[in-house]
């Protein structure tokens, strides 16, 4: 009786004909069009009220039926009444027709492809199964094509969180209704009210913020278009129409990595995780991979079969530290001075990649010893230039010591990116050079900066670096060498050592790494920092819907929050001083914009979705102090009740991720695939889009009752007409179809028919929606917005258009640029990567590091109220201790202890973690609010503070390499230099 | 090494009676504890009707108490490599499986409840708690995570425990059950076990534990598709072959018995389990001086009491390939613990036209 017999009869449905070798996916459809919507107004919903739990025990009634009224009466071992004898059951049992309990589990109505949109980056395609109207699970669809067999097999794509997603569906926490608030903000007591209530109220509010020219105190936040465009597009849209503000996000989470724009020109670009494999060296620098990236991690850990050496550098022994070859332990802190450390050696010995360095880099341009400044070709008679733009042409010396222009800076280009010239070399320059130059000046004395990069390495001998970092001298001057040594060298770089202050000098000092080596613009090279997700692969499309006017009042989010908080005097007196030169300059945006007497209104309204603002906001009591109460209206779209929701004024349900059409996409890997819903959104919620689109119909509607005139925007030459805005929200402006785009489903085929990833302009090859929901589709090309082609065969690697191609990289100076000449630079002494001791007494004087790190068991604050993964947890928000600083404070594990400084105090309980450093107090961070006793935060300890850095415009007067654009560059909301102390519960402080 | 094959897997040591095993090897050296396996086996197998507290599949902290809590000093097994006689065993209490806790989320969004987001109980245990603590002190401390299924024994001492004989080996698989309608509940398998792998289920009155998801492997779904168990599909890095025992031409054979790496956990239980673990490997201690050092991180002997004295051989063998892969050289045994073939991982329908 083989149960094989049944697994062998394969029928012929296999109904996609791909030669791939994938037997492995059920039928996955995705049914035409939208939904059904629910009925609108009173929310007589027909589906969607059986919750998930009264499901399950529905199953669990018919298992206890299942196996027979026995089990209630018949309970004694000697009464088997007409029960065969069982000999030995080994192999030989003779009533196996009850294993078919098991086998009705294993049934289900309808699979649907879906995934989750989460700011994680891992754009995991999975299968949703239904089972009588409800999801019932998922499991990812594993069906990703391969594009290089050499590679580890890319599927599954996938985590725990993502594995329950579905729990969320019919969970507790699902707003199912709109809803007004009646209590305090944060009390949770609501009233429900209906659809047309709800718009209406906030349609209201709007038209009389437009009227009164306060269009820029409405403010939408929502991050990462990459994980769901169209729902980031839907009410970024609509805010878009307004003259609305939209918020910056990779900065503001300190996501963004400033040394990637300062040297590269680039807001990051990193090489697919497929890539990793190819790598013969790679250190995981504070990327906690294993944790962080579950769905990549495979990469990593297959790597070491495959003679990869894997370094990895963290402050604990860390989950991802376990899976290393090497282990490295710098002081928190100090991962600048480990880098630059490594820098020396490999400098000083000699394993520097000089051809690379020449070419590729700013190392042989001439610096003016009396300013600081590079010397240009406007300042030196002797050299004849062709150059539009002579102040921005840099100078070499060639092998004869004769001063030679730097093709490809500034000067010769059409704005920051120009591919029209050439960085490639005709001489050879020097890299070590040092003469006196006759100027417009007079004489200057003036040397490469690679002679300055020497002097400042020089200072990282090997007793300071292991006195500063704690690292044994022979071990980092060892991996040091074999990095340079091997062929392809590449460093994974994570959040952990971009949250500090000083995060820019310690981005400049690990890229100087790669770069010293030439480890750029190949396969299995580069540095990848995969922190956030800053990008979207089909980028004209997605940019195009989510702001159709072209003029978008962006807003560096720090700044702003910083600023309406008000703690601009948060910091010392210079610092202070440069945000408001910053603000003053025009270097950094903030909104409301200053009006014409000088006056500046406060932020009035915002809306958030996707996103849970308030509780991951830095400055958390200042955020709640300050600048909540400015606001009059707060509007939180959410399928679930999260800290922001909690402290809103209007609630609007949204679709959860399996109830809807959208894409998904990462910079991890290069492949697009959809949302396609499941099941009908529950009770009475809707899609994003719908949501935003109906809000435009009722703004058009009031308006026009009103007779509302067109304004002209105070900043760009345009009107705003609030007559027209549900016309202009649904209306596609590249066709100009009215109309065009009132569903989901068609927002999603305008992105990818918008985009050269997903429809080349070169090519008849083009990527539908239907054509991902078959299978994850592979980008066909890269447009602007990337470094590198995307090429059949290989995993996407960035930097091969200055690496390979020898474009100009899009910096002043046309090359990797470690010296900046900015005037805030060189005042603070930052052109070259230096290590500087961050902020002190930051939330007061303490003795232990407070670090927030990004966890196992949820992605921010998603999942962090899930039942099934908090019961694999401790069930509350806990804080990792070393077991020596908890003995001395009295405090074991599983005690309720307060984590403290100057500014909150925050209840939670005490794990005790020997693969701790002393010192450090770690709380896995991005609990949400309500799971902490008192009114405070995970946040609430840490104040903002900005670094002037950060807040520049370079050039000064064109700004051409650094300005502020949202997620490109702006101050990053930094928080790892916080001072704290625990106590056990009830404790006094000293 | 290996002993003679003469191609229809007779040097392996199958249950008599049973045609072919179903194994399972698990390289703990890609297991990142992620627990993608433990809910993927929970959104299937385990919710609800009283089995909200099982873990069929669980991964826990080794060094650590595991779940349920101290299950490594609770008996159960065989006396002796003969399988004459039962060890004793104990019944773990409810605490040291822990509860499955229910929240108060709605008081707290809806209501207006000024409490915080808690547990329904004041829990002291659960199947994580002592997630990443592991033993030793920084910089030397250790840990790993120890994923843990039924090990669908060769000798399984739950069968010789059952009084009224409701668990059995299936023939063609090996898999091992326990009959959902002929089981009175009376635990004693949950005693005989000494894995602390079959769960009492208080509503059903009857004991439950992993049924190596059989129904995935028959291709009982709609579509008729086979499937690997959802822990195995499931897993991110893949860390988990599965085909037959005697099948000579899958890796599983290979890794047990042909190269040794691939060992059952606490083989002096003597159930002979057919979940075989890779042992893990970790980077070297450091110095006071923050040196790396030549030293194990993780101490042998642990690992000795984890999986007995073939783990060093085990060890070396790993270490010795991976210096010849290293050095540019090819590995047969590096390749198959690697997931560059689909086809390969999961082999079960090989015997299918036997």
């Amino acid at each position: 009786m083989s149960r094989n017999d049944t697994a062998h009869d394969e029928t012929a449905e296999e109904s996609d004909a791909s030669d791939r070798d994938d037997h492995r996916n059920p039928e996955v459809g995705d049914p035409a069009g939208e939904p059904a919507q629910p009925v609108d107004d009173d929310g007589s919903v027909s589906s969607g009220s059986v919750s998930r739990r009264s499901f399950l025990e529905g199953l669990g009634v018919a298992s206890v039926l299942g196996i027979g009224g026995a089990s209630a009466t018949d309970d004694s071992l000697f009464e088997m009444d007409g029960l065969q004898t069982v000999g030995d059951p080994i192999g030989d049992y003779p009533y196996r027709d009850w294993e078919d309990l098991y086998r009705e589990e294993w049934d289900w109505d309808s699979v649907s492809r879906s995934t989750h949109s989460v700011n994680c980056t891992g754009s995991c395609s999975w299968n949703v199964y239904v089972k009588n109207g409800q999801v019932w699970r998922e499991e990812q669809a594993g069906d990703y094509p391969r594009f290089d067999e050499s590679l580890p097999d890319p599927n599954p794509r996938g985590c725990q969180k993502g594995a329950c997603y579905t729990d969320y569906v019919n969970a507790d926490q699902r707003i199912k209704h709109p809803l007004k608030r009646v209590g305090e903000r944060g009390e949770g007591k609501w009233k429900r009210i209906s659809w047309d209530e709800a718009l209406t109220e906030i349609a209201e509010h709007v038209v009389d913020e437009v009227q009164d020219g306060r269009y820029d105190a409405i403010s939408g936040f929502t991050p990462i278009p990459a994980m769901s465009p169209v729902s980031f597009a839907s009410g970024s849209r609509l805010i878009n129409l307004l003259g609305g503000v939209s918020h910056s996000f990779y900065d503001w989470y300190s996501d963004l990595p400033p040394g990637q724009p300062i040297t590269w020109g680039t807001q990051t670009d990193n090489a697919e995780s497929a890539d990793w494999y190819n790598a013969d060296y790679i250190i995981a620098w504070g990327s906690n991979i294993n944790v962080t990236r579950i769905p990549d991690a495979k990469y990593f850990l297959d790597a070491g079969y495959n003679g990869t050496k894997r370094v990895g550098v963290f402050t604990d022994y860390s989950q991802t530290a376990i899976h290393t070859d090497e282990w490295v332990s710098p002081e928190p802190g100090t991962d600048t001075a480990l880098a630059l450390g490594m820098a020396q050696t490999i400098v000083d010995e000699g394993l520097h990649d000089e051809a690379h360095l020449k070419e590729q880099t700013d190392m042989p341009l001439l610096v003016r010893q009396d300013t600081g400044k590079f010397l240009r070709a406007s300042e030196v008679p002797a050299v004849n230039t062709d150059a539009d733009r002579p102040e921005w042409m840099l100078l070499m010396a060639d092998s004869d010591g004769q001063l030679r222009e730097a093709p490809g800076s500034l000067g010769e280009r059409d704005g920051q990116k120009d591919y029209s010239k050439s960085i490639e070399l005709d001489f050879d320059p020097q890299l070590d050079a040092e003469q006196t130059v006759h100027t417009t000046d007079g004489s200057v004395r003036v040397r490469t900066v690679w002679n300055e990069l020497r002097d400042e390495l020089a200072q990282y001998d090997p007793e300071t670096v292991h006195e500063e970092t704690g690292v044994g001298t022979e071990t980092y001057q060892r991996v040091a060498r074999e990095f340079a040594e091997v062929d392809k060298a590449k460093i994974i770089q994570g959040k952990g050592v971009n949250d500090w202050y000083h995060n820019d000098l310690g981005n400049r000092a690990i890229q100087l790494l790669v770069t010293l080596t030439g480890n750029l613009g190949r396969q299995g090279t580069g540095l990848d920092h995969y922190v956030g997700q800053e990008k979207i692969w089909t980028f004209h499309g997605w940019k195009t819907l989510s702001f159709p006017t072209g003029k978008v009042r962006g807003v560096p989010t720090t700044l702003w929050t910083y600023y309406h908080a008000g703690i601009l005097d948060n910091t010392d007196e210079d610092t202070a001083e440069k945000i408001r030169e910053s603000i003053d300059k025009d270097w950094m945006p903030v909104y409301p914009e200053e009006r014409s007497d000088g006056s500046r209104p406060d932020p009035s309204t915002m809306f958030v979705w996707r996103g849970n603002y308030f509780n991951q906001a830095k400055g958390n009591v200042a955020v709640e102090d300050e600048l909540w109460p400015k606001l009059d209206l707060v509007v939180d779209i959410n399928f679930r009740m999260d800290s922001t929701a909690m402290y809103s004024d209007i609630v609007l349900p949204t679709a959860s991720h399996y109830e809807k059409h959208d894409l998904s996409m990462t910079d991890m890997h290069t492949y697009v695939h959809p949302f396609t819903p499941a099941v009908e959104p529950l009770g009475e919620s809707k899609t994003d889009w719908q949501i935003f689109r109906e809000l435009a119909a009722k703004i058009q509607e009031v308006a026009t009752e009103r007779g509302v005139e067109p304004i002209d925007d105070r900043k760009f030459d345009r009107e705003i007409d609030l007559t027209t805005i549900y016309d202009d929200y649904v209306r596609d402006w590249a066709s100009g179809e009215e109309d065009a785009l009132a569903e989901d489903r068609a927002a999603c085929e305008y992105i990818l028919e918008h985009s050269e990833e997903s429809n080349p302009a070169d090519s008849d090859e083009q990527i539908t929606f239907a054509d991902t929901v078959e299978e994850p589709k592979r980008l066909l090309e890269s447009g602007d917005h990337w470094t590198s082609d995307i090429e059949e065969g290989e995993a996407y690697t960035p930097w091969k258009d200055f690496v390979q191609d020898k474009n100009p990289w899009p910096t002043a100076t046309g090359r990797q640029q470690y010296y900046i000449d900015h005037d805030w630079f060189l005042e603070l002494g930052e052109q070259l990567p230096t290590h500087k001791e961050g902020p002190t007494n930051t939330g007061g004087d303490y003795p232990m590091e407070y670090n927030t790190p990004h966890g196992r068991w949820s992605i921010h604050s998603t999942w962090r109220d899930s039942e099934k993964l908090l019961r694999l947890q401790r069930g509350e928000p806990v804080v990792y201790l070393h077991p020596e600083d908890a003995a001395e404070r009295g405090i074991e594990d599983g005690d309720t202890v307060e984590v403290f400084n100057d500014l909150a105090e925050v209840e939670l309980q005490a794990k005790l973690y020997p693969s701790s450093q002393r010192g450090t107090a770690r709380m896995y961070f991005a609990w949400e609010r309500f799971q902490f006793p008192g009114d405070t935060d995970f946040n609430s300890l840490v104040p903002m503070y900005m670094k002037p850095t950060q807040l520049v415009q370079y050039p000064e007067d064109t700004g051409e390499h650094l300005y502020f654009f949202p997620n490109y560059w702006g101050p990053t909301g930094v928080n790892s230099d916080v001072r704290v102390d625990v106590r056990k519960q009830g404790g006094t402080n000293e | 090494m290996s002993t003679e094959s003469d191609g229809n897997g007779e040097s392996v040591d199958l249950a008599e009676g049973v045609d072919h095993q179903v194994a399972m090897v698990m390289d703990l050296n890609k297991c990142i504890g992620c627990q993608t396996c433990t809910v993927a086996c929970k959104s299937l197998w385990t919710e609800g009707g009283g089995r909200d507290y099982m873990y069929w599949n669980n991964v826990e902290t080794k060094p650590g108490e595991g779940y349920p809590r101290d299950w490594e000093n609770s008996g159960g097994g065989w006396k002796s490599a003969d399988h004459s006689e039962r060890q004793p065993g104990e019944i773990p209490d409810q605490e040291d499986y822990g509860e499955a806790w229910e929240f108060n989320h709605k008081e707290i969004m809806y209501d207006g409840s000024d409490q915080p987001l808690r547990p329904n109980s004041d829990p002291e245990w659960g199947p994580n708690w002592d997630e990443d603590q592991g033993a030793g002190e920084y910089p030397n401390s250790y840990y790993f995570y120890l994923p843990r299924i039924c090990n669908h024994c060769t000798h399984p001492s739950c069968v010789e425990a059952c009084p009224r004989k409701a668990i059995y080996k299936r023939e063609e698989d090996g898999i091992v059950l326990i009959d959902q309608e002929r089981c009175r509940g009376y635990r004693y398998c949950v005693e005989g076990c000494p894995y602390k792998k079959v769960y009492y289920n208080a509503t059903q009155k009857t004991s439950e534990k992993c049924i190596f998801c059989y129904p995935r492997l028959e291709g009982e779904g709609p579509e008729g598709e086979t499937f690997a168990p959802a822990c195995a599909e499931e897993c991110p890095p893949q860390l988990r072959l599965v085909g037959f025992l005697d099948d000579e031409q899958g890796p599983i054979h290979k890794l047990v018995e042909e190269y040794e790496v691939a060992l059952p956990l606490h083989p002096e239980y003597q159930t002979q389990p057919n979940v075989y673990y890779i042992p893990p490997f970790a980077p070297p201690q450091h110095s006071e001086d923050g040196e790396t050092t030549g030293i194990d991180r993780i101490p042998r002997q642990y690992l000795e009491e984890l999986f007995g004295e073939r783990v060093h051989d085990a060890l070396d063998t790993i270490e010795r390939e991976r210096e010849k892969v290293d050095r540019g050289g090819e590995s047969e045994l590096l390749d198959m613990l690697t997931d560059t073939n689909p086809a390969r991982k999961y082999r079960m329908e090989v015997f299918d036209d036997g």
